[in-house]
């Protein structure tokens, strides 16, 4: 650690009286512009070529369905806060409003729930269902913190990032879109992003190393991906 | 830790009877002194040679709350260069008055204005006591405890577009048809004409808010003789969210993705200082998991390089030179791509915490990191070749916005605009936090200090950034998969967690920061008691003081030279205004 003097006559030297006669330093620098000429092309040819987002980008929100891959404490938590337990393809959320409770604007989402409209001996007596989940995506951040904070994994963020709209009612998603787009996300890229208990593995890569058109921004020479750690395989 | 010992303070209290010492203990000491004793105490702080405490860091108010008596407490950090320590200085401003400091440092004058602008304190001397962010006839101080947090609606903005499809919304989709106090043009021009009281010549040149060469909504105002500068002022505030009242009203883990929104160009330093200070006021900042130090360390640097291709680019081209431009951001855009795999967002980031990181890294990461600095000096080696000793570029640059030692303590000016002067001010080696302390790097320092210093000296961080990075990816090599990247408490009293919920700080007062790509980007935290929001969350924008420059700069300047100086300056709107 130390201290590095820069500056002219320190670590640069001044123009030769050559170099100003001569025009060197245009010269040198002409010199890399023209190597330039011979490359290939680096940039990407929007929107008829779309670069696919990392398994790890913070998109829309969706809310996943219950689909076999719940965590282990989800039969827990579904009977903690009283609720319907779901059949498959039912939404995951369980109404706990931890999602809410972590953001930095709470006004983004409405959550309710309501009682099951039941007699008294059926067995879903006494529980809930989620009957509202409305999110503002014009208010929202996307800092990811509702994510982090869902017990269930049931909140996540897909990888659509065009969210443009004329009116407001296009940026507010009720539960059934919300749904629809996690499933759409879940059946093409599921498999890339959670393991079979909906936790990000160890495997979850920096991004899809066979996407053509993020390897053209690489100068065409995109990076083999290996592990990162001496124990990973 | 750079922060005066007990010893010292106490030997303060033997030579003045009236300073009270506010002992911390996390070790952050601050001294209080009454109002009368405040400008001779400070002035015994900086010509002593046993203190010299020359330079200017911070100077904020505190807001104790509308049924406290003294309401306002000021609050002043200083520096010593010589000693590489901190030090705090508070006193109770009685009255809603405090004495100017602008005598002692130039650096005061914008502080000042902030503190009227946001506390409504008068600051007795201050010789154009005006508004900082808002406009002139804005009758509110927004930073004051009873201001509410959604302001006073009360102006009508209805949406035309919505009227039209549809008046009756519900739910989410509905919104308030009031709005908060806007500026009308005829507040513009009252704030234009207060900014600069004593006009010297016939034609003032207004640059900006909008102006490409302005890197965002900066307005200036040029009193120009020929093409000569004879009077500046800025006009910042287009940009004002006032992220230090939402602060106060979150938990610390929420105020993160606020603070991407501030330098939204090197968004991980911000996330880094906010984290950083937390976690000295929670004194945790030693016990954070090695991985996740490293992490950290390692994707600052690059976000520092990120920052610094951005600012070459747009330097460049501003001096017209347009192809730096496209090379710097073909560079910029793999380090996006990285960025994205890791984090999740390529811009607004996100990713570290209060404890750590939200998450390991990714299959492949260190690989693709390696993979961009294979190539990456050859790269840098080519904007060298283009830029550095071409005859446009030096005479453009050299002699030109020279800064001094001197204007460096007395403006409180830090990053890249401070080492070109010769000043070796730089946090990561100060106060080696995170694993600053553990890799190898050297400080570049310029010796002039004109534009030319400072365009070398960022091209030199750009190369030790290089060197930092790559001893991170050599020792995040040997970590296991299985090791922690967040830090959990073994003390029950204390909680943090990864998604804020509940995060809780602890009673006291810390002030620490990042050395940012703009500067040091500083977080005083003051908490009277142990809670989940921040009492008195600021943030002390390095772009902020380093703009203040500015105009002292211009004066008898061609116009031409506002480009090249706004440049290497290098503010971000974001930061400035906040």
């Amino acid at each position: 650690m130390g201290i590095k003097k820069v500056g002219l006559n320190r670590n640069v030297q001044p123009q030769t009286i050559t170099e100003k006669i001569f025009f060197l330093d245009f010269m040198k620098g002409l010199k890399t512009t023209i190597k330039h000429l011979f490359r290939k092309v680096i940039t990407v040819d929007f929107p008829f070529e779309l670069v696919e987002p990392a398994p790890r980008f913070r998109g829309i929100h969706g809310l996943r369905n219950v689909d076999g891959t719940e965590k282990d404490d989800f039969e827990a938590w579904v009977k903690k806060l009283k609720i319907k337990p779901p059949e498959m393809g039912e939404t995951r959320c369980i109404g706990c409003k931890f999602c809410q409770a972590a953001c930095p604007v709470p006004e983004i989402f409405i959550i309710k729930t309501e009682k099951l409209d039941v007699p008294e001996d059926h067995p879903h007596h006494g529980l809930k269902v989620l009957s509202q989940f409305d999110m503002d995506l014009s208010k929202c951040m996307f800092c990811g913190l509702c994510t982090l904070a869902c017990p269930t994994i049931c909140i996540i963020h897909t990888d659509i990032y065009d969210l443009s709209s004329y009116t407001r009612r296009g940026w507010v998603l009720n539960k059934e879109t919300l749904s629809k787009i996690a499933d759409d996300f879940i059946a093409r890229r599921g498999k890339e992003k959670y393991d079979d208990k909906s936790e990000w593995p160890d495997w979850q890569k920096i991004w899809d190393d066979a996407d053509m058109a993020r390897a053209k921004a690489w100068d065409n020479n995109p990076p083999k991906l290996g592990p990162n750690y001496a124990d990973q395989q | 830790m750079s922060w005066i010992t007990l010893d010292k303070i106490n030997k303060l209290k033997e030579k003045f009877d009236y300073v009270e010492v506010v002992e911390n203990d996390k070790g952050f000491h601050s001294v209080e002194v009454p109002k009368e004793n405040f400008k001779s105490f400070l002035r015994f702080l900086k010509e002593d040679p046993d203190y010299q405490f020359k330079m200017f860091i911070d100077w904020t108010i505190i807001d104790h709350g509308a049924k406290a008596d003294p309401r306002f407490q000021g609050v002043l950090i200083l520096f010593s260069p010589e000693y590489r320590e901190r030090i705090i200085v508070k006193t109770w401003a009685t009255d809603e008055t405090l004495p100017t400091l602008t005598d002692m440092w130039a650096g005061a004058k914008w502080a000042e204005r902030e503190a009227w602008d946001m506390f409504g304190i008068k600051f007795e001397g201050h010789e154009n006591l005006v508004r900082m962010f808002m406009w002139e006839t804005y009758p509110h101080h927004p930073l004051r405890k009873d201001f509410p947090i959604k302001g006073y609606e009360e102006v009508e903005l209805p949406s035309l577009n919505e009227k039209e499809r549809a008046d009756q919304l519900e739910g989410l989709q509905n919104y308030s048809r009031m709005h908060t106090a806007l500026p009308t043009l005829e507040d513009l021009e009252i704030t234009q004409k207060k900014r600069m009281p004593n006009k010297k010549s016939q034609v003032v040149l207004n640059w900006g808010p909008l102006h490409p060469g302005t890197h965002g909504t900066i307005w200036f105002l040029f009193d120009m003789e020929g093409e000569y500068v004879q009077e500046c002022d800025i006009i910042i505030g287009q940009l004002h969210r006032g992220v230090e009242k939402l602060a106060e009203n979150l938990n610390v883990q929420q105020i993160i993705p606020y603070t991407d929104r501030m330098d939204y160009i090197a968004s991980i330093n911000e996330n880094h200082s906010v984290c950083v200070a937390a976690e000295k006021l929670l004194g945790i900042h030693e016990k954070i998991p090695e991985k996740a130090k490293y992490i950290r360390t390692m994707m600052a640097e690059l976000s520092r390089i990120n920052s610094h291709l951005l600012w070459l680019g747009t330097y460049a081209l501003d001096l017209g030179a347009l192809t730096m431009f496209l090379y710097t951001f073909r560079e910029r855009e793999k380090i996006m791509d990285i960025f994205e795999g890791i984090t999740g967002a390529r811009f607004t980031i996100n990713y570290f915490r209060v404890g750590g990181v939200y998450a390991d890294l990714p299959y492949g990461a260190l690989d693709a990191i390696e993979h961009f600095l294979k190539d990456f000096p050859t790269r840098l080696k080519d904007y060298e070749t283009l830029l550095t000793r071409n005859r446009i570029w030096l005479r453009r640059n050299i002699d030109v916005g020279i800064i001094t030692e001197q204007d460096v303590y007395s403006y409180g000016l830090t990053g890249a605009v401070a080492r070109a002067s010769g000043v070796p001010y730089d946090l990561r080696m100060i106060d080696k936090y995170d694993a600053y302390g553990e890799v190898d790097f050297d400080v570049p320092v310029g010796e002039k200090g004109d534009s030319y210093d400072r365009y070398l000296v960022r091209i030199e961080e750009i190369k030790q950034s290089v060197r930092i990075v790559q001893q991170c990816i050599e020792k995040l090599r040997k970590m296991s998969k299985n090791d922690p990247f967040f830090y959990e408490p073994e003390d029950k009293k204390m909680k943090i967690t990864i998604d804020g919920r509940g995060t809780k700080l602890f009673k006291g007062e810390v002030y620490a920061g990042a050395d940012n790509p703009r500067g040091e980007l500083g977080v005083y935290i003051y908490m009277p008691k142990d809670g989940i929001k921040p009492y008195r969350f600021r943030l002390r924008s390095g772009a902020f003081y380093n703009l203040q420059i500015f105009p002292k700069l211009m004066i008898g300047r061609p116009i031409a030279d506002a480009i090249t100086i706004l440049s290497t300056i290098d503010p971000v709107v974001g930061e400035t205004d906040r």
